[in-house]
């Protein structure tokens, strides 16, 4: 503790106060905490001791001589908790119900439609929005109604990204976790000074990959994540978690059992999600010869996999552990059925349509 | 370490009328290498997902060692995943890709520097701690992500299709690498796949499921040899066993099995078996193991009342077998496996000796092993 904070004390107690380092026995003997916290108190003879740090067998601690009222100690003992870990009277710590704040608003500016606006000043953590971070947007989906605690869920964050992260929760289940872009210059090769576009949306989504695995395996159960490029928060925090929040519906909508979103593909998906339903039941109506043609899931999974492979046969047949010709016969058998090839680029265009929107009206 | 037992299990989804998985009773051993196999949207990787907390358990109980865990979360449940997709850490280095969740559990530091450099040593990945994840090559991946499981020194292993993502060669060099690893751990382990060859060779027991029901849970062997339906017979076995409808009848005293291009002697074991049950007169479904025909002289000649004559429309040449691909024995294609040096060529006519001892008869109805239930 820095003299002038020691000197300020001294002046809210009226009597001297000094810094000492005690053995943790005496501590405990005195009636202290085996694991003494920042703020905890115990009154000896010699006065009353206030912790301030605890490393191994030794304790630093605060002694005031004169006995301090059950107020005091309790003011005191505020003051020495570190900031994040206070807790105030609904049950917050500062850096939680700053955050609240801030994922409050950001839902009513979403709600109000409100999406270019940008952080006001009035936000505590609006200084720390001025850095380029990166959005991931999670939403847990764990099997029973478990909370998950801020501050543990803040602790797993910080361990898995870094110290500087930011969580917001946004609405139930439901957190923004901001994160220093350095990551992106963590997932690359330390030489390598320029990082492509492509290169730098490898990264993003190996990093929500690998939050999605920790945060599934570690910790709290199935989630969905989504992922953005790096943002300047104050300027796009709204705009950036309504297009995070819209990739995950889109995304949970039309590839289900995925649970990592990249919003950089789905654009189809959303430019199709806009049309009125009445042209989307049209549209495949028309298209459809055969209105049995995707309940096979044989065929369903084919086409996914083609199209996931870029149209390219044989890295399809290795995904589906098929023959080349397996998968030859099966696009064959497709193409007499419905008249569409979907080896040439316009029929393989209408087919991934009708397979998006199938998926679609398939759970009505 | 501890063994998992699942009491009438089920899982329904919401909205959905048919159940996921079935009434699934099933009791695995402490130490016990079990693998879950099937085809796609069987059930399998739901029933994993259910043990692993990731799903609900819509009905029944599950126990890891004597404790009920159906309520209790992922993290606490003592377990350790390891996924097909087997995410790395991307902007960490394997060293703290592996350290990560003991950091997590709050391990003092140089209990999990012995944990981590004991797994890498086991793992031979001791060169790599430095490393980050892209500087990787996918079998390396594997092996951290393997790594990142035992650390943790779990109860029960946990693995979804954990191979799948690697290359042919890389994925048996794996399969070998997993089973003796966990021979030497001795910890329970719980492995999916839908590849019957790593479900035959990797399992002490293999637990066949089809549409959210357990077909049969047995041993590799007995599985192979035994199985008990239509369906664990045709998915056991690479080729799969071939399968010809035809009528079982009397004849000069021995039961005889008819079918296009078939008249062949029910060795007398089992043609006492289906007199005994009735089934003489009535269409079964014969099943042959590719392997259970013979072109050998002396197993011809020994077995004159087994053979069977076919053309030859394809022939697989392997080296050291070749697969023949038959037409005229019943109404689909019978594949046959022999010795690669017969010589055997397409277009030829061949005559083959089928081991009768080694056949299976199954209900045209139920599809269950006549022999067997």
């Amino acid at each position: 503790m820095n003299k002038t904070r020691l000197q300020q004390l001294q002046q809210l107690a009226g009597a001297p106060v000094e810094v000492v380092v005690i053995q943790l026995s005496d501590w405990v003997q005195a009636g202290g905490s085996r694991q003494p916290e920042a703020g905890d108190s115990v009154v000896r003879e010699d006065g009353t001791l206030i912790a301030i740090s605890a490393d191994g067998e030794e304790l630093e601690a605060l002694r005031f001589p004169k006995g301090l009222t059950p107020l005091e100690s309790e003011l005191f003992r505020w003051v020495l908790q570190p900031s994040a870990s206070r807790t105030a009277a609904n049950g917050f710590t500062d850096t939680e119900r700053s955050a609240r704040r801030l994922g409050d608003w950001i839902e009513q500016s979403i709600n109000g439609g409100d999406l270019r606006a940008e952080v006001p000043d009035r936000f505590e953590l609006r200084n720390r929005l001025f850095d380029g971070m990166i959005p991931f947007l999670l939403i847990s989906e764990q099997a029973d109604d478990r909370e998950l605690p801020y501050n543990e869920l803040e602790k797993v964050f910080k361990s898995f990204i870094s110290d500087e992260i930011l969580l917001i929760p946004i609405r139930e289940r439901e957190w923004l976790v901001l994160g220093p872009d350095r990551l992106l210059a963590e997932v690359e090769s330390a030489e390598e000074d320029v990082i492509e576009m492509d290169e730098t949306k490898d990264a993003l989504f190996s990093l929500a990959t690998g939050l999605h695995q920790m945060f599934t395996e570690e910790w709290g159960g199935e989630c969905h994540v989504a992922v953005g490029v790096p943002i300047i928060p104050t300027e796009s925090l709204v705009q950036t978690v309504y297009g995070l929040r819209e990739t995950i519906y889109l995304g949970r909508k039309f590839h289900m059992g995925v649970q990592v979103h990249l919003p950089w593909m789905i654009h189809l998906e959303r430019l199709l999600n806009g049309i009125p339903e009445s042209t989307r039941i049209r549209f495949m109506e028309e298209m459809m010869g055969r209105p049995d043609l995707f309940t096979e899931p044989e065929t369903i999974s084919t086409l996914d996999a083609f199209f996931t492979m870029d149209c390219n046969v044989s890295e399809t047949a290795k995904r589906l552990y098929i023959h080349r010709n397996t998968l030859l016969y099966r696009l064959d058998k497709l193409k007499q059925e419905t008249g569409l090839d979907v080896r040439s680029f316009n029929d393989a265009v209408l087919v991934r349509i009708m397979l998006l929107l199938y998926k679609v009206t398939k759970r009505k | 370490m501890a063994g998992v037992r699942l009491e009438h299990v089920y899982k329904k989804y919401p909205g959905s009328d048919k159940a996921s998985v079935t009434d699934f009773n099933l009791d695995i051993q402490d130490k016990e290498f079990l693998v879950l196999v099937g085809p796609s949207g069987c059930g399998k990787s739901t029933t994993l997902r259910m043990i692993a907390g990731l799903e609900e358990i819509s009905e029944g109980k599950l126990y890891i060692g004597d404790r009920v865990v159906n309520d209790v979360a992922p993290k606490d449940r003592d377990i350790a995943m390891v996924f097909q997709s087997y995410a790395l850490y991307p902007h960490m280095n394997v060293y703290q890709n592996m350290a990560f969740g003991l950091k997590l559990r709050k391990f003092r530091k140089d209990e999990i520097d012995r944990r981590v450099r004991e797994a890498a040593r086991t793992l031979e990945i001791e060169h790599l701690l430095d490393r980050k994840p892209k500087a990787l090559s996918g079998g390396q991946r594997q092996r951290v992500a393997l790594g990142r499981a035992i650390v943790r020194e779990p109860q029960v292993f946990l693995m979804d299709e954990p191979l799948s993502n690697l290359d042919a060669k890389l994925r048996t060099q794996m399969r070998a690498n997993i089973s003796k690893l966990m021979k030497r751990l001795e910890t329970t382990c719980i492995y999916v796949t839908h590849d019957q060859t790593e479900a035959m060779t990797m399992g002490d027991r293999i637990v066949v499921m089809k549409d959210g029901f357990i077909q049969q849970a047995a041993t590799p062997e007995e599985l192979y040899n035994h199985p008990i339906n239509l369906f664990v017979a045709g998915f056991i076995g690479a080729p799969a066993m071939n399968f010809v409808t035809g009528q079982l009848v009397e004849e000069g005293g021995s039961v005889h099995f008819k079918a296009t291009g078939i008249n062949v002697e029910v060795a007398e074991g089992k043609a006492k078996a289906l007199r005994a049950k009735g089934y003489i007169g009535k269409e079964v479904i014969l099943g042959v193991r590719p392997e259970d025909f013979h072109e050998e002289p002396v197993f011809i000649e020994a077995s004159p009342k087994t053979i069977v004559n076919a053309s030859i429309e394809v022939s697989e040449n392997l080296g050291y077998e070749v697969f023949l691909y038959l037409n005229g024995l019943g109404k689909d294609n019978v594949i046959a496996r022999v010795d690669g040096r017969t010589g055997l060529q397409e277009g030829q006519n061949v005559k083959l000796a089928i081991d009768m001892n080694k056949v299976h008869f199954f209900d045209k109805d139920s599809e269950l092993n006549i022999l067997e239930n």
